[in-house]
């Protein structure tokens, strides 16, 4: 439940990773999405009843049935699965099995919006995404799409550098990931916590303290091939 | 390979690759000119090999996070979807969705008794009982619907309002009635059998209280046009809903979300039809029904034209062996 990670395999063989989007990005991209088309509307209407006087108003009608049906389906398919709030926030609506949203799809998920509103704002909704493990809510499910988070996830940081120095014994692939990750990661510690961590390696190390947390970044050069 | 010879000898590409990529996010077709574009899906399957590689290797997130990213964004551009083409709306609009409707045609025949024995039902009521009329209506509906249809009005079937006021008002309450009628299908069926039921007591009931009044002709003169095309786009998206929600009861021989899958893509379908009519119907209904001045005859006969010919086109459309999928 606590990881919104899924991974999905692409048919090149490698898996990639789809962050969904929870329950309380979504309704700010909405509120903001909401927001942005009264505004719209208001304006328009405001344009077209100054030019057209009464059928202006049948023109502020088509507007708003634009903004309240097509908007959705439009931004989703042609515009990167982004409504103008989705991008704000940084979320992106995709297939379950990660590429684009289609037309069909996004309809139904824009459509079963109906259902997913229901009592008031979108409390059938709320629910159901808090249930899901992926977030999803009715629309979703039934349409087969999911919401995820679309900023890059950040790179991993790079191992500080030091002169090398070979392992004194080998060591198994997922020991020397782990060796890795520790010096990849010691910078964002504190260094009580990097000493407290690095101590643990006395055995392979044989020595305590920043002398462990440096032997280790020196290991871990070496283990990527530097000199 | 230790990692940093693996990054020295394969970085030149990923960065090739990367900013190809992000040029086609921002300028898309100076991006498809350029003479990278047609090496895009080697590269981006060169770059899965090395994000493979370099997982089995376990080298270290720098490099993993690092081609995650780019496969990424390269998935994105690999599987999206076919630009749409507007061949695609013609032949779903003459052949597609006709063979959609006759083929859920259990289905329409529910829900088109479901709109029209309640519309019967209240016609012949309040035809039978006037007074009838007081309980389905509030007393100032009616007399709205008195001043709509009154003889002496130069238009009819509006109170005020001009032609284009009226059009954006149909497309906004009729479209959205036909969006809800599918959708709230979902709740096993009942929001569209509610929606539709509910539909056709006003319509009869309506009917019923014009003619009992003496206004029967304006009314009927206003909706011949226009109704062949609301009226069935209506059932068809109820008939939608129905299906929809009977999906969820009785899937068949298939896990339920699977068969609610195939029914909403059926069912989206089916509704996106029912626009298109509705909004032939907000034209004719907006445009063509309201002039009062025309003969009987040229109402009457357009408006039975247009119910055939909506009758045609829904049991014939797309039958030819030509179009068969």
């Amino acid at each position: 439940m606590l990881d919104t990670v899924r991974e999905i395999e692409t048919p090149e063989g490698v898996s990639l990773r789809l962050r969904a989007a929870g329950a309380f990005g979504r309704a700010q991209a909405w509120l903001l999405d909401t927001l942005l088309r009264f505004v719209v509307f208001c304006v328009g209407l405001g344009i077209f009843s100054a030019i057209l006087g009464r059928g202006g108003v049948g023109l502020g009608m088509l507007l708003m049935f634009t903004l309240m049906w097509v908007y959705n389906v439009v931004c989703e398919v042609w515009f990167h699965g982004q409504t103008l709030g989705k991008r704000a926030l940084g979320l992106r609506v995709v297939s379950a099995d990660g590429t684009p949203v289609t037309l069909l799809p996004s309809v139904v998920r824009n459509l079963l919006r109906v259902v997913d509103a229901l009592p008031g704002i979108y409390g059938v909704g709320l629910v159901t995404s808090m249930i899901d493990p992926s977030a999803r809510r009715i629309g979703d499910i039934v349409a087969g799409t999911l919401v995820i988070h679309a900023d890059d996830l950040p790179a991993g940081s790079k191992v500080p550098m030091a002169p090398a120095q070979p392992l004194p014994l080998p060591l198994d692939q997922d020991e020397q990931a782990a060796v890795i990750e520790f010096a990849e990661r010691s910078p964002q510690l504190t260094p009580e916590r990097q000493e407290e961590l690095a101590d643990i390696l006395y055995p392979l190390t044989g020595r305590e303290g920043t002398a462990a947390v440096t032997q280790i970044t020196a290991y871990a050069n070496g283990l990527l091939g530097r000199p | 390979m230790k990692q940093e010879q693996f990054v020295a000898l394969h970085e030149k590409e990923w960065n090739v690759l990367r900013s190809w990529l992000g040029q086609l996010d921002r300028t898309p077709q100076a991006a498809m000119r350029a003479e990278h574009a047609l090496d895009f899906p080697q590269a981006y399957r060169r770059v899965c090999h090395h994000l493979a590689l370099a997982q089995a290797r376990g080298y270290s997130r720098e490099v993993t996070d690092r081609l995650q990213q780019i496969v990424q964004m390269g998935h994105r551009q690999l599987y999206r979807p076919p630009a749409p083409r507007w061949h695609k709306v013609a032949v779903f609009l003459v052949a597609d969705f006709p063979r959609l409707v006759r083929q859920q045609w259990r289905c329409m025949l529910v829900a088109m008794l479901l709109l029209y024995l309640p519309a019967v039902i209240a016609y012949v009521a309040i035809m039978w009982e006037p007074s009838l009329a007081h309980s389905v209506f509030t007393t100032r509906q009616l007399a709205d619907f008195d001043h709509m249809y009154d003889p002496a009005n130069s238009h009819l079937g509006r109170s005020s309002g001009t032609d284009l006021q009226m059009f954006g008002f149909y497309i906004m309450n009729n479209v959205s009635i036909a969006f809800r009628t599918f959708a709230s299908g979902l709740l096993f069926g009942v929001g569209a059998i509610y929606v539709l039921a509910a539909n056709g007591v006003i319509i009869g009931g309506v009917a019923g209280h014009l003619n009992a009044i003496g206004y029967g002709a304006p009314f009927w003169r206003f909706v011949v046009g226009h109704s062949g095309f609301e009226l069935t786009a209506i059932v068809i998206a109820g008939g939608a809903g129905l299906q929809f929600g009977l999906s969820l009861l009785a899937p068949g021989r298939q896990r339920r979300e699977v068969a609610l899958r195939h029914a909403a893509w059926i069912g989206a379908r089916l509704a996106m039809g029912a626009f298109a009519m509705l909004i032939a119907a907000a034209f004719i209904e907006a445009y063509w029904s309201s002039i009062a001045a025309l003969p009987d005859v040229v109402k009457y006969s357009s408006g039975a034209g247009i119910w055939v010919l909506v009758f045609w086109w829904l049991l014939r459309g797309g039958a030819g062996s030509r179009h068969a999928a």
